[in-house]
């Protein structure tokens, strides 16, 4: 652990995303994104319809209501990042583990697939890899090498694109500062184009996320369950005429 | 020649390495480089970021490209251009599956077994161009060529345009799907009403307080998605005070409708007469604070507003509380869209809605409606302008007629993007010779003789002005971010070539030895300008900012007050929709729209596109047919029972999807599955629902019709599982209670 706490820069960050769900459009922008910055395979049609699809971000959309005063809300749901992970003590080989910065990590080469993470996460953003993903030359020429390609029988999820916060944190390193307030952006918020996602230190109270996590509007997703994610949602409104 | 190092020269020339890889030297930290250098001063390990342009659609937002030992990894948008501000949507995300697409194709080929046939043998590439220019020299007249264009780069339709003059060919047709279901040929024609030019003009959604969208799916593909995405986020919660409101009229509940603070699904067609009923209302009641209305009674004298009320199937009281809602607005802007333009009456609908902007007087004002400034970039804007159907259906009668002996195709895909019953797939095939300059073979391209495949957009040259524009003059830049991975060639320099070896007017008029001298030359015009947001001393050092920024723009802003000096105020006309089909045969409307990710089916091909989700029904991978949940009972079809659409003009058969947000007399199929060929990802999957439109057009504007045929539902009693990411446990819908 103490070995830890000197690789990381800051003593101790707790990387957060918060999601305006008042700007959110459902435009599948960031899943895109996500795809490519973290070498994610593509399933397939006939595997996706058995629902063994891959996205480590994916957007959630909910009816309410009946035509004509029918509504439809979208919500990205992406790994949560809890502090009181109920996938990290499931885990026989220590695959899952906690972070020193509040992320919840995946260590592919440790993985045995034995899926329990997956089954006690109660966001089911855990996807697990049950074939030898297929890249069709040369589309393998986009990987991202900065990401392990995950093989068959490993469990995998959104990582809040921790080779992007390395690269900052490194880069501030080498400057002798730290990492600034949005200077660190996982793929997904780099390219959201309304502005719904935010990523920054919870535990920097300044920080424009621990600003949105303050709003009235803020809430967790299955907050009774007390696993205290790192994901914040800001809910959307409604203006009347 | 040995030489001690000292200590101190080592650190100068590590340091001198750190600056010349663009890393700003460090404290405390020093890379060592490797006496070999790799080419193009690639450092391995080290990602080195290129600005485009992106060309998945009209838009032309500016991306950069990370690009690590010479392979691109990663596209991001652009932080400093004006229009996506560092935004990039699915479509532009997936870029890269199309440079690395295991389906394009890798040389110049020539089809042996005959047209159709599919059988390809490799061409060498001046053997290609001879045979080109040879069947050029040999046309009895030059007005037997014709030029087929769908998305294609400003400097490239330049260039095109000028070859084809010299060569007194008639110029190039420009025609393709997206730009049809956005209705851009019939914006233009309406900036052109009240603007008095072809200008498409920027609706200040940001600033807005009150946006009613007539059909504009803003946040999905029509015009510019990521800007208005980008816009429609700052509206939201922007630093610019209040959470605006937004009204959406529209059939079906799109991706914008189910962002809507309202949506109203108006009877298709009738989406001008609600616009006509608040605009009556508001010179009537004398809403608003605009002061005197009546300089604007004239072009309301036609309009009963209880008429409008009655046909648009909307209640005067909710037309009267939309008007009293949109004139008390500070900032309020109507937005006419790309569904309006679908309909036979599509001129005079969006012609309706336009003129509330006029009432609020909002044009020109903040929140309201801008032209771009073009600053000094008039030389860079010879460029394509979309056509309108119609004289797509004059190309395709005088193809069938014979009077068309060369047909040149380049980035468009009719046979697939065109309804079937206007027969181009029998008009090409009485054309005697066929080049098509597209990189994958698509349906069009396999009726061709030769294929000579351009590059992919991340491999070439190009520049491309955006339309509509930004809140500053800008252009976007676009460069070669990587070699060329096959041996494919820009068709910008395939043309300059075949002018030269045709030699005479064509070779005068197209001096140019390659591509990038003719960018060069014309990218250099600007500078100099006191308005840019760069500088440099020389015209070289312009050329390489050009680059380096990816294009040219403004350092300030500048949004331009559009005209309406040449604006004759008329009767706004009141224009009854028409829709092909006998309404007891045919009982529902046909509404296909353009998918958020396969666009309109030119991102078919791309994995990544194709296993995305659509926002609204969650399915991927296929064709689907939305039914609201009331007609799917009565025809005792559930979801993913295979339904059969039936038009007077063809069917298909698909999966249906119980859609709660859809008018129980419409019926709704995206567009972009069904090709035939386009490679593995594309192929046999789902069905085109060009097959059922109608190919008819608005009379007033030539533009196709898209949204004017009726069809009607057969059950199958087959059963087709879609792939879809929501489980289907919860009664076919999950919902938050």
């Amino acid at each position: 652990m103490a070995q830890d706490e000197k690789l990381s820069i800051e003593n101790n960050p707790r990387w957060a995303l918060a999601v305006d769900l008042d700007r959110c459009t459902g435009c599948q922008a960031c899943v895109v994104a996500c795809h490519a910055e973290n070498n994610v395979p593509v399933a397939g049609e006939r595997q996706a319809a058995y629902g063994r699809w891959m996205h480590w971000i994916i957007i959630q959309r909910y009816w309410e209501g009946e035509y004509p005063n029918v509504k439809a809300r979208f919500m990205p749901v992406m790994c949560q990042q809890c502090s009181e992970a109920p996938c990290e003590p499931v885990c026989p080989v220590f695959a899952t583990y906690h972070n020193p910065e509040g992320l919840n990590a995946q260590i592919y080469n440790r993985c045995i697939g034995t899926r329990f993470c997956g089954t006690a996460c109660p966001y089911k953003v855990r996807t697990f890899n049950w074939f030898r993903p297929e890249f069709p030359e040369p589309l393998a020429e986009q990987f991202n090498p900065d990401v392990t390609v995950r093989s068959r029988g490993v469990i995998e999820k959104c990582t809040f694109c921790i080779q992007r916060i390395r690269r900052v944190e490194i880069e501030a390193r080498a400057q002798g500062r730290s990492p600034q307030d949005g200077e660190i952006q996982p793929a997904c918020v780099q390219t959201c184009p309304p502005g719904a996602l935010v990523f920054g230190d919870l535990n920097d109270p300044n920080s424009q996320v621990s600003q949105m996590a303050r709003s009235h509007r803020a809430f967790r997703l299955l907050d009774e369950l007390g696993t205290d994610p790192g994901v914040i949602y800001l809910k959307g409104g409604e203006t009347n005429v | 020649m040995t030489k001690k190092l000292s200590r101190r020269d080592f650190f100068k020339i590590t340091a001198g390495a750190a600056a010349t890889t663009g890393l700003k030297a460090a404290i405390g930290r020093n890379i060592l480089e490797p006496f070999v250098r790799a080419p193009e001063n690639e450092l391995p390990g080290q990602a080195t970021w290129y600005a485009s342009t992106c060309r998945q659609c009209p838009a032309g937002c500016g991306i950069i490209v990370r690009v690590i030992n010479g392979r691109a990894k990663k596209i991001e948008g652009n932080p400093l251009h004006p229009l996506n501000r560092g935004k990039l949507c699915a479509r532009g995300q997936a870029g890269l599956q199309e440079l690395y697409n295991p389906d394009r194709l890798r040389n110049a080929v020539r089809q042996s077994g005959g047209r159709g046939s599919r059988q390809f043998e490799p061409l060498y590439w001046p053997e290609g161009i001879d045979l080109l220019a040879e069947k050029i020299n040999s046309l009895s007249s030059p007005d037997r060529l014709a030029f087929l264009g769908g998305l294609i780069p400003d400097h490239l339709y330049h260039l095109t345009a000028r070859l084809l003059e010299a060569l007194g060919a008639p110029p190039p047709v420009i025609f393709d799907l997206h730009s049809a279901l956005e209705g851009r040929n019939t914006a233009v024609k309406l900036s052109q009403t009240f603007f008095g030019e072809a200008e498409l003009p920027v609706y200040d959604l940001a600033h807005a307080s009150v946006i009613l969208s007539f059909g504009a799916n803003f946040l999905e593909t029509w015009m510019s998605p990521v800007a208005q995405s980008r816009a429609y986020g700052l509206m939201r919660q922007g630093p610019f005070g209040g959470r605006g409101l937004l009204v959406h009229f529209e059939p079906r509940l799109s991706g914008t409708a189910a962002s809507a603070d309202e949506w109203i699904p108006v009877r298709p067609g009738t989406e001008g007469y609600v616009a006509l009923g608040i605009g009556r209302l508001i010179v009537e009641e004398r809403l608003g604070h605009v002061g005197s209305h009546r300089d604007n009674a004239l072009l309301y004298q036609n309009v009963d507003v209880r008429e409008m009320a009655a046909a648009s199937e909307i209640p005067v009281e909710m037309l009267r509380r939309l008007a009293i809602a949109f004139a008390d607005a500070d900032r309020a802007v109507a937005v006419p869209g790309g569904y309006l333009a679908g309909q036979r009456n599509g001129l005079a609908s969006m012609m309706a809605v336009q003129a509330l902007n006029m009432l609020v007087a909002q044009i020109g004002r903040v929140g309201g409606v801008f032209l771009s400034d073009p600053g000094p970039t008039a030389s860079l804007r010879m460029r394509s302008q979309v056509d309108t159907f119609d004289r797509m259906l004059d190309l395709i009668e005088r193809m069938q007629a014979g009077k068309v002996d060369l047909l040149l195709v380049n980035g468009a895909n009719p046979i697939f993007e065109l309804p079937a019953a206007a027969g181009f797939t029998e008009a090409i095939q009485r054309v005697p010779f066929v080049v098509s300059f597209n990189p994958f073979v698509d349906e069009t391209s396999v009726w061709s003789d030769l294929i000579l495949p351009d590059h992919s957009y991340l491999e070439a040259s190009g520049y491309q002005v955006p339309m509509p524009g930004s809140d500053r003059p800008v252009v976007s830049s676009q460069q070669p971010v990587v070699r060329p991975l096959y041996d494919t060639r820009s068709t910008a320099d395939v043309l300059l070539e075949l002018a030269a070896r045709l030699g005479g007017l064509a070779a005068e008029s197209l001096p140019w030895q390659d591509d990038v001298s003719f960018l060069q030359e014309t990218a250099t015009e600007l500078h100099g300008s006191s308005l840019s947001a760069y500088d440099s001393e020389t015209r070289a050092g312009f050329w390489a900012l050009w680059r380096q920024y990816g294009g040219w723009w403004s350092e300030k802003e500048i949004r331009r007050e559009p005209d309406m000096i040449g604006f004759v105020p008329q009767p706004l006309r009141v224009l009854e929709p028409e829709f092909e089909g006998d309404p007891q045969d045919y009982p529902y409307y046909l509404y296909i729209y353009p998918s958020i990710t396969l666009s309109d089916g030119r991102g078919a091909n791309l994995p990544w596109l194709q296993e995305t989700a659509d926002p609204m029904t969650t399915a991927r991978w296929g064709t689907w047919v939305e039914l609201n949940p009331e007609v799917a009972r009565s025809l005792g079809v559930g979801d993913n029972d295979v339904v059969r659409v039936v038009s007077p003009y063809g069917e298909l058969e698909a999966s249906a999807v119980i859609y709660p947000g859809i008018r129980p007399d419409v019926v709704a199929i995206p567009v972009g599955q069904g090709h035939g060929d386009y490679g593995r990802f594309a192929e046999r999957r789902g069905s085109n629902p060009l097959a059922l439109v109608a190919p008819v057009t608005d009379p007033e504007s030539g533009a196709l019709a898209w949204g004017a045929t009726r069809v009607r539902i057969e059950p199958t009693g087959k059963k087709q599982e879609l792939a879809r990411l929501e489980s289907l446990d919860g009664a076919g819908r999950e919902t938050l209670d």
